[in-house]
């Protein structure tokens, strides 16, 4: 196999734009809690882009693409980044590096349960939320990434199509997500006292950089310099685009207002349910795809809202119905006239698309949801999961990590 | 024109129909009456 320079070199810096998205993830984030939380917020992020990308070369890659196991989980030979080197591996990648691919997968594999943080932001434990992120990457993430995305996992065999990470990435944070906020209880006066966003300057600038490195999230899944990547790059900002004036239009006709930040969590929500999608669909289905995302996950936080749920930062009603949606619409809308190696979908003459597509999300709504459970009661055995109230109330920058935000 | 094409105006559609009946403003502003007072210059030394 001959490594393609144009490939490597485009693969490389799609590694370094998602890479950028786990810190923009932390300033979206930040900015939308209390100014007493926000660096804790922002750690969350910046501590998870360091502890998965050691966990990832030690064990993490290995049991996501390593050599199959029963087409449930890579083996261990790939341990240390061991067998993992310059030579391109065919199964994945045939014209790069082997350990470009390597590089470019870890950065999903960080910034996966950087998502799940703003479920339990303001008043876990930073300690569980170590032990916790550890454990969930290599018992979640990765079995799920295998079944996927590795030669040889079970939905990858059946045929499911996942261009970019909307079942691997986005169902399986926001269901996690939804179970998280479920077990660690609401904040205090959640419900009771309003909370308002500290700085949503600084959620917008986290948006906009998010949209700016998932053109490496979805164009370089592509692994090539090509074709495909320029779809996928046009179909992702056509989507996102989409999705946010939907949100935004929706936001306007129940709230009465254009919401700023509304635009900004719907141009997030079409990034997400677009994922799946960006290497299988056209521009249309793309816009239909963005218009989708807008109105279904603006309903999911009114529902989230109705049920009294306290995912503090919507990752569920984004990330896993956006997923959701987005993992289902491309059995929908696929098209073998944009990626021939993939399969058409409903709307192109191929019903058994959809049923493929459901067995996926099924499957990663169930292993992320148990999953994620049985890890947090494991957790809470060794480390309490929540802050005291003192330590809430003081706030999180404060009681977890001794320094405030602001000197104002 | 295929079936996705079709679903894609139409949700295009929707949305800008949706800009024309939205109301034009978030809320309704009451005219700032300013004192004689503050309509006075006001001299800033460097």
């Amino acid at each position: 196999m001959k490594i393609d320079s144009g490939d490597t070199a485009w693969v490389l810096a799609s590694a370094a734009l998602v890479m950028l998205m786990t810190p923009a993830l932390g300033f979206f984030y930040g900015g939308l809690v209390r100014r007493k939380n926000v660096l804790s917020t922002i750690m969350h992020s910046f501590f998870i882009l360091c502890l998965i990308s050691v966990q990832w070369v030690l064990w993490g890659y290995s049991l996501a693409f390593g050599p199959d196991k029963f087409h449930l989980i890579g083996g261990l030979e790939w341990i240390g980044l061991n067998n993992v080197g310059f030579t391109p591996n065919a199964d994945y990648a045939p014209t790069i590096p082997h350990q470009a691919y390597m590089v470019f997968q870890m950065m999903f594999a960080v910034i996966t349960p950087a998502l799940i943080s703003g479920a339990f932001a303001e008043r876990q434990r930073f300690k569980a939320f170590v032990l916790f992120s550890l454990l969930w990457a290599t018992f979640v993430y990765d079995p799920i990434a295998h079944w996927v995305w590795g030669a040889g996992g079970w939905l990858h065999n059946l045929g499911a199509l996942d261009f970019a990470g909307g079942t691997v990435v986005h169902i399986s944070s926001g269901v996690s997500a939804l179970v998280a906020a479920l077990v660690l209880g609401r904040r205090l006066g959640f419900g009771k006292e309003k909370v308002e966003p500290h700085d949503a300057t600084m959620t917008i600038l986290g948006a906009c950089l998010l949209w700016f490195g998932w053109f490496g999230f979805n164009a370089g899944s592509a692994v090539t310099a090509g074709t495909l990547a320029t779809s996928a790059f046009v179909v992702t900002n056509t989507a996102t685009a989409m999705a946010a004036l939907t949100w935004m239009t929706v936001s306007w006709w129940h709230k009465r207002q254009p919401s700023v930040l509304g635009a900004a969590a719907g141009a997030v929500a079409g990034l997400v349910a677009i994922t799946p999608a960006s290497g299988y669909v056209n521009v249309m289905g793309a816009i239909v795809i963005g218009f989708g995302a807008g109105i279904v996950c603006y309903a999911a936080i009114q529902l989230r809202e109705r049920i009294h749920v306290d995912d503090a930062l919507d990752v569920w009603a984004v990330h896993g119905i956006g997923g959701t949606w987005g993992a289902l619409a491309t059995g929908l809308f696929a098209t073998v006239a944009i990626n021939s190696s993939a399969a058409n979908g409903l709307f192109y003459g191929n019903p058994k698309q959809v049923l493929i597509q459901l067995a996926a999300i099924g499957a990663a709504w169930g292993w992320a949801a148990v999953g994620t459970f049985v890890i947090l009661k494991v957790v809470n055995i060794f480390v309490p999961l929540r802050v005291q109230e003192e330590e809430e109330l003081l706030g999180l920058d404060i009681s977890q990590h001794g320094e405030p935000a602001y000197a104002l | 024109m295929d079936a996705t094409t079709v679903i894609a105006i139409i949700s295009c559609a929707i949305v800008l129909v949706g800009w024309l009946v939205l109301p034009h403003s978030a809320t309704t502003v009451k005219p700032v009456v300013v004192s004689e007072e503050e309509r006075a210059p006001v001299s800033v030394s460097a």
